[in-house]
C-alpha cells in the first residue's frame, strides 16, 4: 500500500514507473489491461460500500424487495438523536490526541534508531515492536487494574495504552524515512553556519514530511478505530463511533443506522489520505 | 447498558434522562454490545480496590448477575430503601430470585419479560398449540425452523423448554440443579433435539450464532419461526417492515419461561445515591408506564397491578395495544419457572457434545 512507503521507496517506485510508462507506450495492450485491472480492484473496493450506501436513506427495506421501499433520512435521524456526533467528536479527539503524542515519540524513537546505533538497538526495537505481537485484550486485562489502582483518569488511559499499540506504526514508518535521510544535508546546513532551530525546520522536517505524514495517519487509525481498549479502560467515560457501532450491530432491525454509523467512520481516514495523496503529489512535483 | 435495542436507547434518552435531570441526577447512557462488558469493567475497577468507579448503574439479569455477585460486584441491601419498591409485590418469585440467584437487594427490577416464539402466519397458517406440536411441525416442513446454537442466552432457553416439554411440563424438572435429575431428564432431551436435527433449516449442519442471525434468516424469509427473550421489540420490528407485516405470536397452552431484568448498582460505583435515585424513578408509575407502552418500548412493567394508585391505574389503563404482542396477562399465563443458573452451562455443555458435535 502506498502509505506505508518510506518516501525514498516511492520515490524509487514513481521513477520505475515513469520508465516502464515509456517503454509501455509502444505497447497498447499493456495499458488496456493495467486499466482494467485498476477498474476491477476499484470495483472490487467500492462494491461492498453499495448496499451501505443504499441503507443509510432505506426508511424501509424488507426482504424481498430488491431495493428499498420508502427512501427517507430516518437512518441518519435516528443514528443523530443516539449520539452519532457525540461519538464522532469522540472518536476524532481520540485519533488526534493518540496521533499527537505517538508521532514525535515515534520520530524520537526512530532517530535515535537509526542514528545512534548501540548493541540495546536490538533490544529496544523489540520492545517498540512487542504491541504488535501482544493482542490488546490481553494486555489490557493486565493493564487496566494498574490504571486504575494508580487512579489514572480514563480517558488519560486510553490514551497511554493506544499511544503504545500506535508507536511500532508510527517507528517504523519514521525507521525507513531516516534508513533513506542522509545525515550530511543536516551536517552541511551545520557547516553553512545554520542554528539548529534551521537545520530542523529548513532541512530535516521538509525531508521528513511526507513520512511525517503517514505516521501521524497511521496513529490516528489506531486511535479511530479502537473498540477493545476505549471500552473496557475508557469505562464508558468515553463514547466513540466503534462504541455505537458495535453496539447498534448486535441488535436486529438496525442495518440502516449502522450503514449510517460505518460510513460517518469512513470519511475521516478517507479524507486524511485523499489530503495526503494530494499534498505529496505536489511535493514531488515540486521537487523534480 | 446494552445498546442493540433502539427503543430501548430511545426510552432512556428521552424519558429517563430528562426525568432524572429533574431530580438533579445526570445519568448518561452508554452503549454496550453485551453487558458481560460492563461487567467486566466493574470487576476490574473490583480487583483494584477502587470506590470511585466509572460504572454506576447496570441494567443485568441471569448469569452476569449471579456471577458479579458470586465476585462481590454489586452493592448490595439497598433496594428496601426505595420508596418505590413499595409499589411492586414483594413476594413474587420472579422479583425476588433472579435465575436461582437470591436477589438480597442487589439488584433493583426493572422489567419483565416472557420468551415468546413468533411466526410468519401467513406461512404457517394452523400453527401448532404447544411446544410438542411445534417440533412435529418442524419434522412435516424440513427447513424451515432453526435455533440459535446455545450457550446463546436465547437458544438456551429454547432447549430448556424443550427439557420442560420432553419431560412433562416443569413441574417434573426440579429447578435447583441436581445432578440425579440431569441425568434422568437429559437423554429424552437429547433424543428429541436429534431427531429434530434433520428437519432444521440446513438439515442442522449449522446453526445461528445468536438470536440476531436467527432474527436475519427470519427477516430475509428462510426460515418461518424466530424466537426472543425480549418480546418488545417485536413490535417495532414489524412496523418497520423488518419482520413480515404477518408475524404473530405463538400462544403455547403450557406457557413459557419469564424472568424479570434489574439495575444493579456496583460496589464500586462512586455515585451511589445518585444510582439509587435513577433506579427508583425507573420503578416510578409513571416511567414504568411509558417503557410499557408499545410505541415507545413495550417493556412488561414489574409493578404489582394491585398496589397502583388511582392515577397509576389510570396511566396503564391509557396505555395502547400492540398489533403484534398479546398483553403480559396473557404472554405469562401459565408462566413456567426459570431452572437455577447452575442448569444452564451444563445444559450448554451437553448441547455442545451431543447435538453440535455428535452425529
Amino acid at each position: 500500500m502506498a502509505v506505508t512507503l518510506p518516501p525514498g521507496l516511492s520515490q524509487q517506485a514513481s521513477r520505475k514507473g515513469a520508465a516502464q510508462n515509456g517503454l509501455a507506450r509502444s505497447r497498447a495492450g499493456g495499458r488496456i489491461l493495467r486499466t482494467a485491472t485498476a477498474a476491477a480492484l476499484a470495483v472490487w473496493f467500492v462494491l461492498p460500500l453499495l448496499p451501505l450506501g443504499l441503507w443509510v436513506f432505506a426508511d424501509r427495506w424488507s426482504y424481498p424487495a430488491p431495493l428499498p421501499q420508502h427512501w427517507g433520512l430516518d437512518n441518519v435521524e435516528s443514528a443523530l438523536a443516539r449520539g452519532a456526533a457525540t461519538g464522532f467528536a469522540g472518536s476524532l479527539g481520540l485519533g488526534l490526541m493518540v496521533s499527537a503524542v505517538a508521532t514525535p515519540l515515534g520520530v524520537l524513537a526512530a532517530r535515535s534508531l537509526a542514528f545512534h546505533p548501540s548493541r540495546w538497538s536490538a533490544a529496544v526495537s523489540a520492545l517498540l515492536f512487542a504491541p504488535l505481537a501482544l493482542p490488546a485484550f490481553v494486555a489490557v486485562f493486565g493493564l487496566n487494574v494498574l490504571l486504575v489502582r494508580l487512579q489514572v483518569p480514563s480517558t488519560a488511559g486510553v490514551v497511554l495504552v493506544l499511544t503504545a499499540y500506535a508507536l511500532p506504526y508510527t517507528t517504523y514508518v519514521m525507521r525507513l524515512a531516516y534508513a533513506a535521510h542522509h545525515i550530511g544535508f543536516e551536517e552541511e546546513a551545520c557547516t553553512l553556519g545554520a542554528t539548529r532551530g534551521q537545520v530542523l525546520f529548513r532541512v530535516q522536517l521538509p525531508l521528513i514530511a511526507p513520512a511525517l505524514a503517514r505516521a501521524a495517519f497511521l496513529a490516528f487509525l489506531v486511535g479511530w478505530t479502537d473498540y477493545l481498549v476505549t471500552l473496557l479502560v475508557g469505562g464508558g467515560s468515553l463514547v466513540t463511533v466503534p462504541l455505537l457501532v458495535a453496539s447498534a450491530a448486535s441488535g436486529t432491525g438496525n442495518d440502516g443506522i449502522v450503514a449510517v454509523l460505518s460510513l460517518i467512520a469512513l470519511v475521516p481516514p478517507l479524507a486524511l489520505l485523499l489530503l495526503m495523496g494530494m499534498t505529496g503529489r505536489r511535493h514531488r512535483g515540486g521537487r523534480t | 447498558m446494552y445498546g442493540g435495542d433502539t427503543q430501548g436507547n430511545a426510552y432512556v434518552d428521552d424519558y429517563l434522562v430528562p426525568a432524572a435531570a429533574k431530580e438533579g441526577v445526570t445519568l448518561k447512557r452508554v452503549p454496550v454490545a453485551d453487558t458481560k462488558d460492563a461487567l467486566n469493567r466493574v470487576l476490574t475497577e473490583k480487583q483494584s480496590g477502587t470506590t470511585a468507579g466509572q460504572v454506576d448503574l447496570v441494567w443485568v439479569n441471569g448469569d452476569n448477575f449471579g456471577t458479579g455477585k458470586a465476585a462481590g460486584a454489586w452493592a448490595c441491601g439497598w433496594t428496601s430503601l426505595l420508596p418505590n419498591m413499595g409499589v411492586t409485590n414483594p413476594s413474587d418469585p420472579l422479583l425476588s430470585e433472579d435465575f436461582g440467584t437470591p436477589v438480597d437487594g442487589c439488584e433493583a427490577p426493572w422489567s419483565k419479560a416472557q420468551f415468546t416464539i413468533a411466526y410468519n402466519s401467513a406461512a404457517v397458517p394452523g400453527p401448532p398449540k404447544t411446544l410438542a406440536g411445534l417440533l412435529d411441525w418442524v419434522k412435516e416442513h424440513p427447513g424451515r425452523f432453526t435455533y440459535p446454537a446455545p450457550p446463546d442466552f436465547t437458544g438456551s432457553v429454547l432447549t430448556r423448554e424443550v427439557l420442560y416439554s420432553v419431560s412433562g411440563g416443569y413441574t417434573n424438572v426440579p429447578l435447583a440443579f441436581d445432578q440425579g435429575a440431569f441425568d434422568r431428564l437429559t437423554p429424552a432431551l437429547v433424543t428429541e433435539l436429534q431427531d429434530l436435527k434433520p428437519s432444521l433449516w440446513r438439515e442442522g449442519s449449522t446453526y445461528p450464532k445468536s438470536s440476531r442471525e436467527l432474527n436475519a434468516l427470519y427477516a430475509g424469509g428462510q426460515v418461518d419461526f424466530t424466537m426472543t427473550y425480549g418480546p418488545a421489540e417485536l413490535t417495532k420490528l414489524v412496523t418497520d417492515g423488518t419482520f413480515p407485516a404477518a408475524t404473530k405470536v405463538l400462544a403455547l397452552d403450557e406457557g413459557t419461561v419469564g424472568n424479570a431484568s434489574f439495575l444493579a448498582i456496583p460496589s464500586t460505583s462512586g455515585h451511589r445515591s445518585a444510582a439509587m435515585v435513577v433506579a427508583n424513578l425507573a420503578l416510578s408509575e409513571e416511567q414504568q408506564a411509558r417503557k410499557a407502552d408499545p410505541g415507545i418500548w413495550g417493556q412488561f412493567p414489574v409493578l404489582n397491578p394491585g398496589a397502583l394508585s388511582p392515577e397509576g391505574r389510570a396511566l396503564f389503563g391509557r396505555l395502547p395495544s400492540s398489533p403484534v404482542v398479546p398483553g403480559y396477562e396473557v404472554l405469562s399465563k401459565n408462566a413456567n419457572p426459570e431452572l437455577a443458573a447452575a442448569w444452564v452451562p451444563a445444559l450448554d455443555e451437553l448441547w455442545r457434545r451431543q447435538i453440535l458435535a455428535g452425529k
